[in-house]
C-alpha cells in the first residue's frame, strides 16, 4: 500500500491532529470491522443491535483511548478495535436488556401497532449491515454458507489479518493444520472441490 | 491432487497470508512465479483470496488522496475540509482569478441516486439565496463530472474560535447575525441540519458566513441509514434529540437546538451535553438538563442562560417557534430589555432538590421533629416552588376563590359583550351575522391552544374561556338566522325567556338549549386536552346553565306566574342529578372535576326547598293539615 496512507502514517496524523486521518481511518477498516461485529453479535444479539451502531460505538471509544495504543504490526490496529468491539457488544446488549425490562422506550421494528418502524430483518440474512453494500452482504452470505470451522480461519486470516503462527495459537493447532484448514476453506469457498 | 501436493500448496499459501500479516510487499504475480510447480491451482487460490480483500477496502478513491486535476475549468489545489457527505476542496478560478471551493460528493454515494439527486438538489435550492451571511453558490457541476458544486472561498475560523477573546457584548452581536441568517435559511425552506461551530466560519470583519447547509441529508425513505459516519467517529455532540431518534421529523426547531448547543458553548466554553460512550452521549442529548451555564461562568447574565435554555429544551414545542423568536430575544437582551425566553429547565431542576428535602423532611415529621401542621406549612411552599410556571392552572385544588370569580366575571363580560354587539347591530343579519360571531370564535380558540401548546398556559386559558363561551353563542347565532330548530316552548311565544327583549326575539328556548348541549363535547375535549381544571368548571356552570334552560323548555315562565313551587318543586331533581354526577365522579378518583358539582348541587338543593316550602301548594295544604296549631310560617312569604 501506499506510504502517505499506510495504517501507521494516518495514526500520526490524527494524533498531530489532523482530524480528516480519522475519517480515512475510519473508512479503512469499516468493513473488516463490521464483518467482524457480525460475527461476534449471538444470534440473539443480531436481532436487537445494529453493527452500524456498535462500529460507531467502537470508533467512538477508539478515539479517546487512542493514546493507549501502541502500533506493531499493521494487524494490531484491527486486533486493538476488535477488542473495543468486543466491550462495546456486551455494554450495548446489557443497555438493550436494560431497556427491555424497564419497558423499552419504543418499538424498533414495523408492527401493527407500530406501522412506521423499520422492517424486521431475518437474523440470517446480512440485510441489515450495510444495506446496499452488495459486495460485503455477498461475502456474508458465502461465509455464511461453509463450515464454521471453515469460517473462522478465513475470518482470522483475512479480516482481522493474523499471521498463521497467530491463527495456530488463537485455534491451538499446528501452523501446518492451520494452513491446510485455510487451503480447503479458500478452496471452499472459491467454489472448488475439497478433496478427500 | 495428491496429498502431498495439497500440503505443499497450504504451505505456499500460509507463507503468502504471513507476508502480509507483516505488511511486506506481496506481489501475487511475483510469488506464483516463485512457486511455479504450484501453478495454476496456487493462482486460483490467491485470486479468491485477493477477492476477499478488494471487498473489503474501502474504494480506492477513498483510500488514497487523489483528486480531480480540474472541476467545473477550475485548477484543484488541495483538500480544506471533509464532511459527512463529501469534501471541500480548494480550487482556482482561472477565468476571474480567485479562489473557490469546490464540494464533491462521497464516492460511496455517488451510485445512491437519492443522495446524488438531494445533493443537487440542495445544492440548487442554496443557490438561488442571496444573503451576505450564508455562503454563496457560484455554479454546479456538468453531470458527467464527479457530483460537485462551487462556491465562494470563506477564509475564517470556526465560530466559538473566532469568539473566545471577544466581549461578551461583541459575541452576542456576532452570534445574533448567525441566528439572523439561519432565519434567512428557515424563511427560504432550508434546514440547515448541521449547524456547529465549524460551519459557521467567521472572517477577519468579524461577519459570520454559515456553510454547509441542507446537506448533512439522512435519507431514511429507502429504508437505509446514511449515517453522519464523516462527522468523525460519529460524536453526535452537536446533534438535537430528533436527530438522534430514527425516523424522527427534523425541522427547523432542530437548528435551534443546535444554534443553543453554539451558545452554550459560546457562553461557557463547554459543550452542554458530553458523554463518555455514544450511548451516553445520546442519552444526555435526549434525557438530561445541561448544567446551568451560571454554574459554569457565575458571571454570565441571567437573560443569556434563559435564552440559550429555552433554544435547549428537549421537546421542540417549548423551544423557540423561530430562529426569528430567538433573535427578538438577543436583540432585547442586547437593548437591556428583559427577554421573553422562560425555559422549563429551573422547575425541573428545583423539583429534583425539593423531593430530596421533603423526604427528609417526612423523616422529621415520623420521628416528631416536626408537627404535621408545620410539615404542611412547609410542603406547600416546597410544592409552589417546584411547580411549573403557570401549573397552577393544571391544579384543582389551587383555582382558588378569587381566581374562580375572575374567571367567571371575565367570561360574563366577553359574552355579555359579544351578545350586546351582535344583537344590537342590526345591519348584521343572515350569514354576515354567522361570520361575524365565527370571526371571534375560531380564532379565540386557535390562538388558545397555540398558546397551550407552547407553554403559555395563562394566556391560554383566557383564549380558550373566551372560546368556551363564544361557542354556544356562535350556535346560538347560527341557528337562528338560518332558522333552525326554532321549536317555541309548548307552541307559546310568551313561555319563551327571550321574547321579552326585543332584540333577542329569535333566541327561543329550544335554541338556547340545542347551542348548550352542542358546546359541551368541546368543554369535556378541553378538559381532556389541557387538563386542567378550569374547564370542569366551565363544565359544570354550563351544565346548571343547561339544567335551568331544560326547566324553560318545560314552562318554567309559567310556572313562575301561576305557581311558582312547581318550579322549585323541579329543582330537586336537578339537584339530585347534581349530587349523583358529583358522587360519581368522586367515585371514579375524579376529585377535580367533582368538586365544582358538588357547590351546584347544594344550592339547587338549597333554593329547591326553601322554595317549595314556601311556595308548594300541596306541601303546605299538608303542613296546614299535620300541624294545624302553628299558623303556617310560609304563608308569610305568600
Amino acid at each position: 500500500m501506499a506510504a502517505p496512507t499506510s495504517t501507521f502514517d494516518l495514526l500520526q496524523r490524527f494524533r498531530q491532529g489532523d482530524s480528516q486521518a480519522f475519517t480515512l481511518l475510519f473508512e479503512k477498516y469499516r468493513r473488516r470491522l463490521g464483518v467482524l461485529i457480525h460475527y461476534k453479535l449471538s444470534e440473539e444479539n443480531r436481532r436487537r443491535l445494529e453493527v452500524d451502531d456498535i462500529l460507531q460505538e467502537t470508533f467512538f471509544a477508539a478515539v479517546r483511548q487512542l493514546d493507549r495504543f501502541e502500533y506493531r504490526t499493521p494487524g494490531s490496529l484491527l486486533s486493538w478495535l476488535s477488542r473495543i468491539a468486543d466491550h462495546a457488544i456486551i455494554d450495548a446488549a446489557r443497555h438493550e436488556s436494560r431497556k427491555k425490562r424497564h419497558g423499552g422506550e419504543m418499538l424498533r421494528f414495523r408492527s401493527p401497532s407500530n406501522p412506521g418502524g423499520p422492517e424486521p430483518a431475518d437474523s440470517k440474512t446480512p440485510s441489515r449491515l450495510y444495506r446496499g453494500q452488495e459486495a460485503i452482504g455477498e461475502l456474508i452470505d458465502r461465509l455464511n454458507q461453509l463450515p464454521t470451522d471453515y469460517r473462522q480461519v478465513i475470518l482470522l486470516a483475512r479480516v482481522e489479518g493474523l499471521s498463521t503462527a497467530e491463527m495456530a495459537e488463537r485455534l491451538g493447532k499446528t501452523r501446518p493444520q492451520v494452513a491446510l484448514l485455510l487451503h480447503r476453506a479458500l478452496l471452499r469457498l472459491g467454489g472448488r472441490n475439497v478433496p478427500g | 491432487m495428491t496429498p502431498e501436493r495439497e500440503q505443499r500448496l497450504a504451505e505456499a499459501l500460509g507463507e503468502y497470508v504471513d507476508l502480509q500479516a507483516r505488511g511486506e510487499d506481496a506481489d501475487p504475480d511475483a510469488f506464483c512465479r516463485q512457486h511455479a510447480e504450484l501453478e495454476p491451482d496456487l493462482r486460483a487460490q490467491l485470486t479468491t483470496l485477493l477477492e476477499m480483500d478488494e471487498r473489503l477496502e474501502p474504494p480506492p478513491e477513498l483510500a488514497g488522496d487523489e483528486l480531480p486535476e480540474r472541476l467545473s475549468g477550475h485548477k484543484i489545489l488541495g483538500v480544506i475540509g471533509a464532511g459527512g457527505m463529501g469534501r471541500v476542496l480548494l480550487a482556482w478560478d482561472e477565468g476571474l482569478a480567485r479562489q473557490v471551493a469546490v464540494k464533491i460528493l462521497h464516492r460511496r454515494y455517488r451510485d445512491h441516486p437519492l443522495v446524488r439527486a438531494r445533493f443537487l438538489q440542495e445544492a440548487r435550492a442554496m443557490a438561488r439565496l442571496s444573503h451576505p451571511h450564508v455562503v454563496r453558490i457560484y455554479n454546479l457541476g456538468q453531470p458527467e463530472e464527479t457530483p460537485h458544486f462551487v462556491m465562494e472561498y470563506v477564509e475564517g475560523v470556526p465560530l466559538t474560535e473566532a469568539a473566545r477573546a471577544l466581549p461578551m457584548r461583541q459575541k452576542m452581536e456576532l452570534f445574533h447575525k448567525v441566528v439572523l441568517a439561519v432565519n434567512f435559511l428557515h424563511q427560504h425552506q432550508v434546514i440547515h441540519r448541521d449547524l456547529k461551530p465549524g460551519n459557521i466560519l467567521v472572517g477577519r470583519d468579524l461577519e459570520p458566513k454559515l456553510l454547509d447547509f441542507g446537506l448533512a441529508v439522512q435519507v431514511e425513505e429507502s429504508g437505509e441509514r446514511l449515517t453522519r459516519f464523516g462527522e468523525l467517529m460519529g460524536t453526535p455532540q452537536y446533534f438535537s434529540p430528533e436527530h438522534t431518534r430514527a425516523g424522527s421529523e427534523v425541522d427547523a426547531r432542530s437548528d435551534l437546538f443546535c444554534l443553543g448547543i453554539v451558545l452554550y458553548e459560546l457562553l461557557t466554553g463547554v459543550l452542554p451535553f458530553r458523554g463518555e460512550t455514544f450511548a451516553e452521549q445520546v442519552h444526555n442529548i435526549r434525557d438530561e438538563d445541561p448544567a446551568l451555564p451560571r454554574r459554569l461562568q457565575p458571571s454570565l447574565p441571567g437573560e443569556l442562560q434563559n435564552i440559550c435554555l429555552k433554544a435547549l429544551e428537549k421537546n421542540p414545542a417549548s423551544r423557540y417557534a423561530s430562529a426569528l423568536e430567538m433573535a427578538r430575544d438577543l436583540e432585547r437582551y442586547l437593548a437591556g430589555e428583559p427577554v421573553l425566553a422562560a425555559p422549563t429547565t429551573y422547575p425541573r431542576l428545583m423539583a429534583g432538590r425539593v423531593e430530596q428535602h421533603l423526604r427528609e423532611l417526612e423523616g422529621w415529621r415520623s420521628d416528631e421533629i416536626l408537627s404535621a401542621a408545620e410539615f404542611d406549612a412547609l410542603k406547600k411552599g416546597y410544592d409552589r416552588l417546584s411547580e411549573r410556571e403557570d401549573a397552577w392552572i393544571l391544579e384543582a385544588r389551587r383555582l382558588t376563590f378569587s381566581q374562580v370569580s375572575l374567571y367567571l366575571g371575565a367570561w360574563v363580560l366577553v359574552v355579555g359583550a359579544a351578545l350586546v354587539v351582535l344583537f344590537q347591530f342590526a345591519g348584521l343579519t343572515g350569514t354576515a351575522a354567522v361570520l361575524t360571531v365565527s370571526a371571534a370564535t375560531a380564532p379565540a380558540a386557535w390562538l388558545g391552544i397555540r398558546d397551550w401548546k407552547r407553554g403559555r398556559l395563562r394566556i391560554a386559558v383566557a383564549f380558550l374561556l373566551a372560546a368556551c363561551l363564544l361557542l354556544p353563542t356562535a350556535l346560538v347565532v347560527s341557528m337562528a338566522e338560518y332558522g333552525l330548530l326554532a321549536g317555541f316552548t309548548r307552541g307559546d311565544t310568551k313561555l319563551e325567556f327571550f321574547a321579552r327583549f326585543f332584540e333577542f326575539e329569535r333566541v327561543t328556548n329550544a335554541r338556547l338549549w340545542w347551542s348548550i348541549l352542542l358546546s359541551v363535547p368541546a368543554y369535556l375535549w378541553l378538559r381532556r386536552f389541557t387538563g386542567s381544571s378550569v374547564f370542569s368548571l366551565v363544565l359544570a356552570v354550563m351544565t346548571a346553565l343547561f339544567s335551568l334552560v331544560s326547566l324553560l323548555r318545560m314552562g318554567l315562565l309559567e310556572w313562575l306566574d301561576q305557581d311558582p313551587g312547581k318550579l322549585y318543586f323541579h329543582l330537586m331533581p336537578v339537584a339530585l342529578a347534581f349530587f349523583v354526577t358529583s358522587f360519581l365522579l368522586e367515585r371514579f378518583k375524579r376529585t377535580a372535576d367533582s368538586r365544582y358539582f358538588y357547590p351546584i348541587a347544594v344550592l339547587f338543593t338549597w333554593v329547591s326547598f326553601s322554595g317549595v316550602a314556601a311556595f308548594h301548594e300541596p306541601y303546605t295544604a299538608w303542613l296546614k293539615w299535620a300541624v294545624p296549631g302553628r299558623a303556617v310560617r310560609s304563608s308569610i312569604f305568600s
